[in-house]
């Protein structure tokens, strides 16, 4: 119990003084700052890649792919997916179901002129029910058996070519674009077209993949043991969450790497950093502290002061950090990766923010207060 | 020179102090170092590419197959010296995690000019003798315990004439490639026999890897493969593999703007940083200073004295982290292939650093320069 009253007692004294010590105070939180901005900002980018990709997803959304090297699946599954249990009948008592073909093509940004890939995705007629969320924004949609696609309002933003009525060449015939529409909040420039169409025309025997709408979520599971108990077929089930989590493993990790290997180097010379700034306070203190002793105050209570204002300290550097971070980079569109998203600075990514300044303000704090417990009476009393 | 030593007590003062700050400037340059490296490694990669070595992809998509027709009208273009057919598979080692790209080419007259391979001349002819023969770039054998004469089992998703979708070859060889940006799991097959033993997509390639006789038209060679096939079902597009390579860089993209904001946040720190520790520093000297003062020195002097001393410390300690980030080269090249650190960078580093002492130190060192003798004297 004493040691607490001591404790705040020390901690009320210390904090008294932190308008005295302006440079060190400032030192340490400006330092932090620094290190928490760069850490949450670059930790934005892998954050904001995901909630764009997993913008739209939904439970009842299953992806069926092909195994092995190529994933792809020849033509005749379709009918057997069609017939898998717990799919979704659409109005005309058809599977959800769309088989999916992708084409990579190529296109020009806006401003820089420089070559961008896109994908043209051949989708079946069920699409629409599939994907409620997609939303005609101008023109119409394609029809079967026609050179016609429709693509997302971001590759009109973004890319030159894509007004409708715009042609495109595949494969010696020209292709028109005859619709415009929104696809949830998702920022990817994507183009649909019809899969059969598609296939015949550049001469594909397979399809990429199938997505599927379940009755219930709660289907999954019987729909997985039918598909792999099928000796007709060779796929693989996902969550639609799966999927995409999948596409983004690899990506996810490099950014995180150079998140944290960067984000980790500036902290440790933040902490360098609080380090000499305490040690400088410990040391301008030393006939207080000293006095402090000699009048009964323990030293782990000294230690622990200390401690807890080289992490008083570090939030408001953290907070400033996140804040800085937010207000410079949050919504910022990049596409440091071939396709665009928008860098989201997240309460969670605050969190890890926070937590890393709290690391940062321990261990700076640590070796400072050790020496200010260890100053002996006698000899800072006389010290001049 | 004469004040050499004065310095030099200066910065031993308070040693604890000047090695954090000595470690701070280091870390933070360290990082820079790291950074700049990466880009100019970035950049370096680029340059070194090949600008004679054409990729004759489809134009629709990368991804797309060309038929082997497409070979004999490419021979026909003036200035290719060398064309060669590539097809490209995916097979799998023992397990469905364990990838292995499977580069299928024609072993033509002259063929390895076309390519990016470092082959042995042994393992070169061997190759050639047999159909089934196949070469391991060397990190793929370490990484399997593949050893020259091994018969390599893989598991692909393409049948071939047994109707088996297990392909076995006959390892021959290992090679290197020295593309940096073609990735290290692959092996070489031959074509021929990969074609003739499939049931699928016969006669069909992925790309085709054309040199030029003259680097210097390897543009005007491009353009004229392309328009030999405008128009036609086999459109297709051709690319220096220099050009490819800035296409996948511009895909990193913004790796500029990313460094240059870090590179900020990390020197605003620290100033911060150091020069609230040479404010601090000084303070504590305020009488010393009066005391050199009262000896003679100019104010000019002691505000020299102290600005040398600031940067001499922040110029050593980049120095030094600079080395550190030279040290770390060869250990990060595992993932980053191609790091390096010219000249310039380095002296960058060292200006920058000096220039960071020279800022954090200007304000103290006026300060320092002004003190009246006899107030700082008294003060004690």
């Amino acid at each position: 119990m004493q040691f607490f009253k001591q404790l705040m007692a020390l901690v009320r004294l210390n904090l008294s003084g932190i308008t005295q010590r302006l440079g060190p105070v400032l030192t340490v939180v400006i330092g932090v700052t620094c290190a928490v901005g760069t850490l949450v900002s670059l930790l934005a980018m892998g954050s904001g890649a995901q909630r764009q990709a997993m913008a739209n997803v939904r439970p009842d959304r299953v992806v069926i792919t092909g195994v092995g090297a190529q994933r792809d699946m020849p033509l005749d599954a379709a009918v057997t997916i069609r017939n898998l249990p717990g799919i979704r009948k659409g109005v005309d008592g058809e599977s959800i179901v769309t088989l999916e073909s992708t084409v990579q093509l190529e296109s020009r940004r806006r401003v820089t002129g420089t070559r961008i890939n896109f994908p043209l995705v051949g989708v079946s007629s069920t699409v629409e029910q599939l994907l409620p969320e997609l939303r005609l924004t101008d023109g119409r949609m394609f029809q079967r058996g026609l050179y016609e696609f429709i693509v997302s309002n971001p590759c009109v933003r973004q890319f030159t070519g894509f007004e409708i009525g715009a042609r495109r060449p595949i494969r010696g015939n020209d292709w028109t674009i005859v619709g415009h529409f929104d696809i949830g909040a998702a920022q990817q420039c994507v183009a649909y077209t019809d899969v059969d169409t598609l296939n015949s025309a550049i001469g594909r025997t397979s399809y990429d993949r199938a997505t599927l709408m379940l009755s219930s979520p709660s289907d999954f599971e019987a729909l997985r043991a039918a598909a792999l108990a099928d000796p007709t077929l060779h796929v693989e089930v996902m969550h639609e969450r799966e999927a995409v989590e999948l596409w983004f493993k690899q990506l996810n990790a490099l950014l995180n790497f150079v998140s944290y290997f960067v984000g980790s180097i500036m902290a440790i010379g933040a902490t360098l950093g609080a380090v000499n700034s305490l040690y400088a306070m410990v040391d301008s203190r030393r006939r207080e502290l000293a006095t402090l002793k000699a009048i009964g105050f323990r030293p782990g209570a000294i230690v622990v002061s200390i401690l807890c204002e080289s992490v008083v300290l570090a939030i408001p550097g953290a907070l400033l950090g996140c804040a800085l971070g937010w207000a410079l980079f949050n919504g910022l569109s990049a596409s440091p990766f071939g396709f665009s998203f928008q860098l989201a600075v997240t309460p969670n990514l605050a969190i890890i923010g926070v937590v890393w300044a709290l690391v940062m303000g321990v261990i700076g704090g640590l070796l400072p207060a050790l020496r200010a417990a260890r100053v002996p009476v006698t000899e800072a009393l006389r010290a001049t | 020179m004469k004040y050499l030593p004065l310095v030099w007590f200066g910065i031993w003062r308070k040693p604890g102090r000047t090695v954090l700050i000595f470690l701070q400037v280091a870390v933070a340059f360290t990082l820079f170092g790291v950074l700049q490296g990466l880009k100019t490694g970035v950049d370096h990669a680029i340059s070194d590419t090949r600008a004679d070595l054409l990729l004759v992809f489809s134009r629709l998509s990368r991804g797309e197959p060309l038929p082997l027709a497409t070979l004999n009208q490419i021979k026909t273009v003036p200035g290719v010296r060398v064309a060669i057919p590539v097809d490209l598979f995916g097979g799998t080692y023992q397990r469905p995690t364990q990838w292995v790209l499977m580069v299928a080419i024609t072993p033509d007259k002259d063929w390895t000019s076309a390519f990016t391979f470092e082959i042995p001349p042994a393992y070169l002819a061997a190759f050639q003798t047999s159909r089934t023969a196949a070469l391991a770039t060397e990190e793929i054998a370490t990484k399997y315990g593949w050893k020259v004469g091994d018969r390599i089992p893989l598991e692909s998703t393409i049948a071939n004439s047994d109707g088996s979708t297990v392909w076995t070859f006959h390892l021959v060889g290992l090679f290197h490639d020295s593309d940096i940006g073609g990735g290290t799991e692959k092996i070489l097959i031959q074509y021929p026999y990969f074609d003739e033993a499939r049931l699928t997509h016969k006669g069909t390639v992925n790309h085709l890897n054309v040199a030029v006789q003259d680097p210097r038209m390897a543009f005007a060679v491009a353009d004229e493969i392309d328009r030999r096939f405008a128009n036609s079902a086999n459109e297709t597009r051709t690319q220096s593999l220099r050009e490819l390579a800035q296409l996948n860089m511009q895909s990193i993209g913004d790796l500029n703007f990313l460094i240059r904001a870090i590179v900020a946040a990390v020197l605003v720190a620290l100033l911060f940083a150091t020069a609230s520790m040479m404010m601090q520093s000084l303070r504590e000297r305020t009488p010393e200073l009066a005391v050199l003062k009262t000896l003679g020195f100019t104010d000019r002097a002691v505000f020299l004295l102290i600005l040398t001393e600031a940067t001499a410390v922040c110029a050593t300690a980049a120095l030094f982290g600079l080395v550190l980030a030279m040290v770390a080269f060869p250990l990060a090249s595992k993932f980053i292939p191609g790091l390096s650190m010219p000249p310039i960078v380095v002296g960058v580093g060292i200006a920058l650093a000096a220039l960071v002492g020279l800022v954090s130190a200007a304000v103290p060192a006026m300060g320092a320069a002004r003190i009246q003798i006899a107030a700082a004297l008294a003060n004690r």
